[in-house]
């Protein structure tokens, strides 16, 4: 490291081929899916520290999506966890809390009605602050964007505009009458 | 282990530091003592960067974007959309460097969101190396390289952590970001010594120095950035100073917020740690 003290201006550029670029690729690729998803580890790594790894990264995705979206934890209460990682074991790659948590209220609908009716579980995307939440996050996902949702309880409509110069921007009519 | 006291580092003098997140922006703004702070540079829209890092500007403070998904570990080239809105958030905060992970983040079209690890062998070597240069060649100022933690490791590892890195600096001039709790996070997990892994590294190429809280689980230290700095970490800011003057030493602070108070007094014990090192290093120096 003799030349750690100096600085190389033009350090000679390198040029990897692209077929040892794909090779390394898709062993990142091999790697990424095993810890997203939790298991089917490759091949020689240590089998106890690739668990925990993958373990961890989980974690976080699920913590992620739990900031971003605290109604929908709410609603689900003990069963968050649960659905949380069940739903990141088939879905291995990651956009955020915000985006995780789109996909996750979507999930949790399609999953509600392959139930047998009888064992359909409460659906949470149904409560009014999640409905609130979803429009919200599409919106903050969205450069440009219109959305209306209504909502229950009380009876009124919402109405969520973003621009791409604004935040969302939120309008509430109320409806009127009673349920 | 000898250690010497090494060169004087190549970057500006930066100082206290800390991670700007919205949540903690009143206390920074009260913070006094802080040189600079550092932003993750995927939440700053150039056009309209938060009032809180335009306030720190204000200052006088030096904000130092931070990238996380370049993945210059990966066996893609760097996204030249990322690239570019790395070197414009650069430009629009003035920084005098920008800093990115020796990691990769996506691989097969899908993310991690995570910082994952890299091989170490001479093939990744090439391909970082690579990848670094492109990197330099679209961003008007210099950057820094962040080893990560990792709970797991690639099997064949050809050379240790240290060497890995200084190979990768001296190979691309970049500078590096030397992250103490990843270190020690790494050391404990992989069982190795990280003050005797600390001397190996690059430690004239520093731009500056992170330091994050972290969390025992079951025998594994976890490097969360939301829990408190342990003990360790801080000896290692100690064990750093006492072999040279980095620029600057930075407070990472992601989640699971404390009180103002408790994140003040981090950053006077990590200052305190640096005092110690700097105590040390000078009574060497003049004996």
């Amino acid at each position: 490291m003799g030349s750690r003290g100096r600085l190389r201006r033009d350090p000679p550029p390198v040029r990897v081929p692209p077929r040892v670029r794909a090779v390394y690729a898709a062993r990142q690729a091999d790697l990424l899916d095993a810890l997203m998803c939790g298991d089917a580890y490759p091949a020689g790594f240590d089998l106890a520290r690739a668990e925990a790894a993958g373990h961890s990264l989980r974690r976080k995705r699920a913590r992620a999506i739990r900031h971003a979206w605290p109604a929908l934890a709410t609603a689900l209460g003990r069963d968050f966890q649960v659905r949380v990682d069940a739903f990141l074991s088939v879905h291995p790659s990651s956009a955020g809390g915000l985006a995780d948590g789109l996909d996750f209220a979507q999930w949790l609908g399609q999953a509600s009605d392959r139930e047998p009716h009888s064992h359909r579980p409460v659906d949470p995307v149904v409560t009014d602050n999640v409905r609130i939440e979803i429009t919200l996050a599409r919106a903050r996902l969205h450069r440009l964007f219109v959305g209306v949702r209504r909502l229950d309880d009380p009876r009124r409509l919402i109405v969520v505009f973003r621009f791409p110069w604004t935040r969302p921007l939120v309008y509430c009519l109320a409806l009127g009458g009673m349920r | 282990m000898t250690r010497a006291t090494q060169s004087p580092p190549v970057t500006r003098r930066l100082g206290r530091g800390i991670g700007w997140r919205p949540e903690i922006d009143g206390a920074i703004r009260r913070a006094d003592g802080l040189g600079f702070v550092e932003v993750v540079a995927e939440t700053i829209d150039p056009r309209h960067p938060p009032t809180g890092v335009r306030a720190a500007l204000g200052r006088g403070l030096v904000v130092i974007p931070h990238g996380i998904s370049l993945s210059l570990g990966g066996g893609e080239p760097p996204d030249r959309r990322r690239l570019r809105h790395l070197a414009r958030v650069a430009d629009r905060l003035d920084a005098p460097l920008v800093s990115e992970h020796i990691a990769f983040v996506r691989a097969g079209g899908r993310e991690a969101g995570h910082l994952l690890p890299v091989p170490r062998t001479h093939e990744a070597l090439d391909i970082l190396t690579e990848n670094v240069q492109t990197a330099q060649r679209a961003l008007a100022v210099p950057l820094a390289l962040e080893h990560v933690a990792a709970l797991v490791e690639w099997p064949g590892a050809e050379m240790d952590e240290a060497t890995f890195v200084s190979e990768l600096i001296d190979r691309t001039s970049a500078l590096l970001l030397l992250d103490l709790s990843n270190l020690y996070a790494n050391a404990h997990n992989h069982g190795y010594d990280a003050a005797d892994a600390l001397v190996g590294f690059p430690l004239d190429r520093i731009a500056y120095v992170h330091v994050g809280g972290g969390v025992w689980r079951d025998g594994t230290y976890h490097d969360t950035h939301s829990h408190p700095v342990v003990p360790g970490v801080l000896s290692l800011v100690e064990e750093l100073y006492a072999i040279t003057d980095a620029p600057g030493v930075l407070l990472e602070r992601d989640d699971d917020f404390p009180a103002e108070e408790e994140l003040i007094a981090e950053l006077a014990a990590i200052a305190a740690a640096a005092g110690r090192g700097d105590r040390r290093r000078a009574n060497r120096d003049s004996a």
